[in-house]
């Protein structure tokens, strides 16, 4: 198969299908619907509340789960050089087979007044695509985990108290899922989270409420892939945040702990000295009669990381200060001609700002762009290489063929590295993910093309096709076609 | 509205799926040859019951449920003696521990959950005549989400009403593997346990007690100091109810629990822990509220009986 000619395949499907679901938007334009309500889902807890012996709509307790395998396939692509000179974070010009299995409980409880628990241990068998390397934020699953095994491996992903304080204004419905309560809160409120999150449960939240497991597969849709949130390698944190909900509008802000280590599981708890800052400004509006919503986030990280120009001077000023020679944590390059951030971590200080719309443009379709430009001084120490991105897609539900629990979507992702980033891979160095041994520098691009057939209500069995354009950033390798195949089961 | 025949059979292919995967779970965690085992012998009661380790079978009511939060620390829960009698190392000198549970209830039946998790597992390493023992070095930094060996249980009311002076009941629970052998968290493999419950109330006077099997796959003998196949269980508590206004009372007095391995009944692997308690709750309502403290001290300190532990919890519980 050839490559270019399937990336022109590609834009065509991509065109007619965004034509399709334009013109169904219009056809069907009558409200900004949510998504589908309670009433339509299956689960225990509506089990328990048809037999009348729970109150799903003002809940004590809940309890979920969740169920995803996910298998990929990556055809082998043209690759002039791959682990040039020793280093060693390409993505493998191989044909290679990937896949994520991963089980998942979710546990609630009201614990008083206007608080609520929860308690979430999961279990993730996995085997990436050469080691997670070689791409930035165009890996092709976001179940994926650094360090990630094919033995399964149990774990808490989340444990943490949320406390709500109304302060009056309407009274809105929430209802029963996971991490949610079945509630009513007031449209005006304070929220305090504390305890152990990915701060993705509150901060950049998925588009539309879509479940990012019936969603897009690529990890450069689940947030801004220049969003290098403090976590640890399975992209959990410890920390706080508090929320002002005033009707329309809310903000946020949040204090996390980042890795010890840059994209490692153990958490350095010095909140003081290294942590990880977020605010982000929320409002949710109505254009011609459909929702929308618009959000600016802005991060601040203080982690012990290498900025790409110290690790360079150093190189250039000592040559024997190399990526063979580290005596410091550092990813096992072996190219000796190399600079390596080994030699430059230090307590320093990465920001990035971005901005998040979605919208809809009919009965459950909807339109929704993110981008965010970080600084690109220092290197990934969590999310993914890139330093800035810029996402746009587009989501429907099925209704329209008579399918409304189906999901189809199509989008794409950018991603760019700060000139500073490309001159030190190019270097041959290496960071968290990417780094050839050389680099043509380009823009990472990645179309994701899916779609979700729902069967029995509580499966969803999906198909997704990726074409990813200039491999980790550069456009000597590529381009890769990803082929995907989802199971996910609810209850 | 989905009748409950057709969420049975969409239920049922869910449930196979996942007991595939946690079989596939047990069996490649099976596989690992890491040394160690599951050293903590703090086998709580089922959330709801009462004690920290005896269950004082006073369940009842329609649909009811509770939920717990227990944590606590231990000094010393396994100290090795060499084969010449004397010298002696602490291989996990500290460990602290986390553990949410929950139940569910009805009428005299109790379905429950128990999620630990350690939060500080350290020792010291060393060699002992021929064994090379390597501590652990387990805290919440290094390792931000382990979970340990996971708990699901049922627990039946058999015999008498609350309040009576005997009741009597049984309870199984399934013991799935997570974590690591060499944290000495895991046995990393299934296990189970069977008990015999009793409990009654004698006025202000309250008592409960259990005789049970641990069915524990792993037998590490003859190395020292490790799980040597299925063990006896054994405990009993007691104490007095100091009753207040509205529906709360402090119950306070001592359990004192153990097991020994049926390889060696009452010799040499024979662990035994006595714990002074105290709980402040208050029952009668819907929503009651229990908050429990205990600090013991071993009186057989082996095979995983803590040199001294304090313990402390608090449990939401009720029923409609």
């Amino acid at each position: 198969m050839n490559p270019p000619s399937m990336f022109d395949v590609t834009k065509s499907v991509i065109a007619v299908l965004a034509s399709l679901i334009l013109a169904v938007s219009v056809a069907s334009a009558q409200n900004g619907a949510p998504a589908p309500r309670p009433d339509d889902d299956f689960s225990l807890m509506k089990m328990l509340s048809d037999k009348g012996v729970h109150d799903i709509d003002n809940e004590g307790w809940n309890a979920y789960g969740q169920f995803t395998y996910i298998s990929s396939w990556k055809p082998a692509f043209n690759a002039p050089y791959t682990n040039l000179n020793g280093s060693i974070n390409s993505l493998l010009p191989t044909a290679e087979r990937s896949f994520t299995g991963t089980a998942t409980l979710y546990l609630g409880a009201r614990l008083w007044k206007g608080a609520e628990g929860y308690l979430v241990p999961e279990v993730i068998s996995e085997q990436p695509f050469s080691q997670l390397r070689g791409l930035g934020g165009a890996i092709q699953n976001f179940e994926l985990q650094k360090g990630g095994a094919t033995v399964p491996q149990v774990y808490r992903s989340r444990l943490f108290l949320k406390q709500t304080i109304g302060l009056g204004g309407k009274s809105i419905v929430e209802d029963s899922g996971p991490l949610q309560l079945g509630t009513h809160y007031d449209s005006r409120r304070l929220v305090f989270v504390a305890g152990n999150f990915t701060v993705l449960d509150f901060f950049d939240t998925n588009a539309f409420d879509i479940d990012p497991r019936q969603g897009f597969l690529g990890l450069g849709f689940m947030t801004y892939a220049a969003y290098d949130f403090a976590s640890d390698a399975r992209g959990y944190s410890y920390g706080g945040i508090a929320e002002f909900h005033w009707d329309d509008w809310a903000v946020r802000y949040g204090r996390i702990t980042p890795p010890k280590q840059p994209n490692q599981l153990p958490v350095d708890f010095r909140l003081l000295k290294y942590y990880g800052d977020q605010t982000e400004i929320e409002h949710k509006h109505s254009l011609h009669g459909q929702e929308g919503m618009v959000r600016v986030l802005a991060y601040r990280n203080r982690e012990d990381m290498g900025r790409f120009s110290d690790a360079i001077t150093a190189f250039e000023a000592d040559p024997a200060k190399n990526a063979t020679t580290c005596t410091t944590f550092n990813y096992g390059s072996n190219n000796s001609t190399a600079p390596d951030l080994c030699w430059a971590r230090k307590p320093n200080v990465k920001e990035g700002v971005g901005g998040f719309v979605e919208q809809y443009i009919g009965h459950d379709i909807g339109v929704f762009a993110r981008g965010m430009y970080a600084d690109g001084k220092t290197e990934v120490y969590a999310y993914t290489s890139t330093d800035r991105s810029a996402t746009v897609g587009v989501l429907a539900k099925g209704t329209s063929w008579s399918r409304p629990k189906d999901l189809v979507g199509v989008g794409t992702n950018l991603g760019w590295i700060s000139d500073i980033h490309a001159k030190y891979l190019g270097m041959g160095g290496v960071d968290g993910f990417v780094g050839d041994g050389a680099i043509t520098a380009a823009v990472e691009r990645s179309v994701d093309l899916f779609y979700s057939a729902n069967f029995q209500k509580i499966y969803w069995l999906s198909g997704d096709y990726q074409h990813i354009t200039d491999p980790g950033f550069n456009a000597a390798r590529g381009p890769v076609n990803v082929f995907t195949v989802r199971i996910h089961g609810e209850f | 509205m989905a009748s409950f025949k057709s969420i049975r059979g969409r239920v049922w292919p869910l449930l196979a799926a996942l007991s595939v995967f946690w079989c596939f779970v047990s069996s490649a965690e099976a596989q690992q040859q890491a040394s160690g085992f599951a050293v903590e012998r703090f086998y709580q009661s089922a959330p709801g019951g009462g004690w920290f380790v005896m269950d004082d079978l006073d369940i009842s009511g329609r649909l009811g449920g509770a939920i717990s939060a227990t944590s606590g620390y231990e000094r010393n829960p396994l100290v090795i003696t060499g084969p010449d009698g004397k010298q002696k190392l602490a291989v996990v000198s500290q460990e602290a521990f986390l553990d949410i549970g929950g139940s569910v209830t009805h009428d005299r039946f109790r379905a429950y959950l128990n999620i630990p998790m350690p939060l500080l597992v350290t020792g010291t390493s060393g060699k002992l005549g021929p064994y090379q023992y390597t501590a652990p070095n387990l805290t919440l930094g290094s390792s931000p989400d382990t979970v340990s060996d996971g708990r699901i249980g049922v627990d039946a009311r058999l015999f008498g009403q609350p309040g009576d002076l005997l009741r009597l009941g049984a309870g199984a629970q399934l013991i799935f593997p997570s974590g690591n052998r060499s944290d000495y968290v895991s046995d990393a493999r299934y296990g189970g346990m069977l008990r015999f419950l009793a409990a009654g109330d004698a006025g202000a006077f309250r008592y409960a007690g259990q005789l049970g099997v641990h069915l524990r796959p792993l037998n590490d003998a003859p190395v020292p100091g490790s799980p040597n196949g299925n063990e006896f269980l054994y405990g009993i508590s007691g104490g007095r109810t100091f009753a207040g206004p509205s529906g709360w009372a402090v119950i306070a007095g001592p359990e004192i629990f153990g097991e020994t391995a049926f390889h060696s009944f009452f010799s040499g692997e024979t662990g035994t822990e006595a714990l002074m308690t105290g709980r402040l709750e208050q029952t009668g309502t819907e929503h009651n509220l229990r908050i429990k403290l205990g600090v013991g001290h071993a009186l057989q300190q082996n095979f995983g009986a803590a040199q001294w532990r304090i313990v402390y919890g608090v449990e939401l519980f009720g029923h409609k």
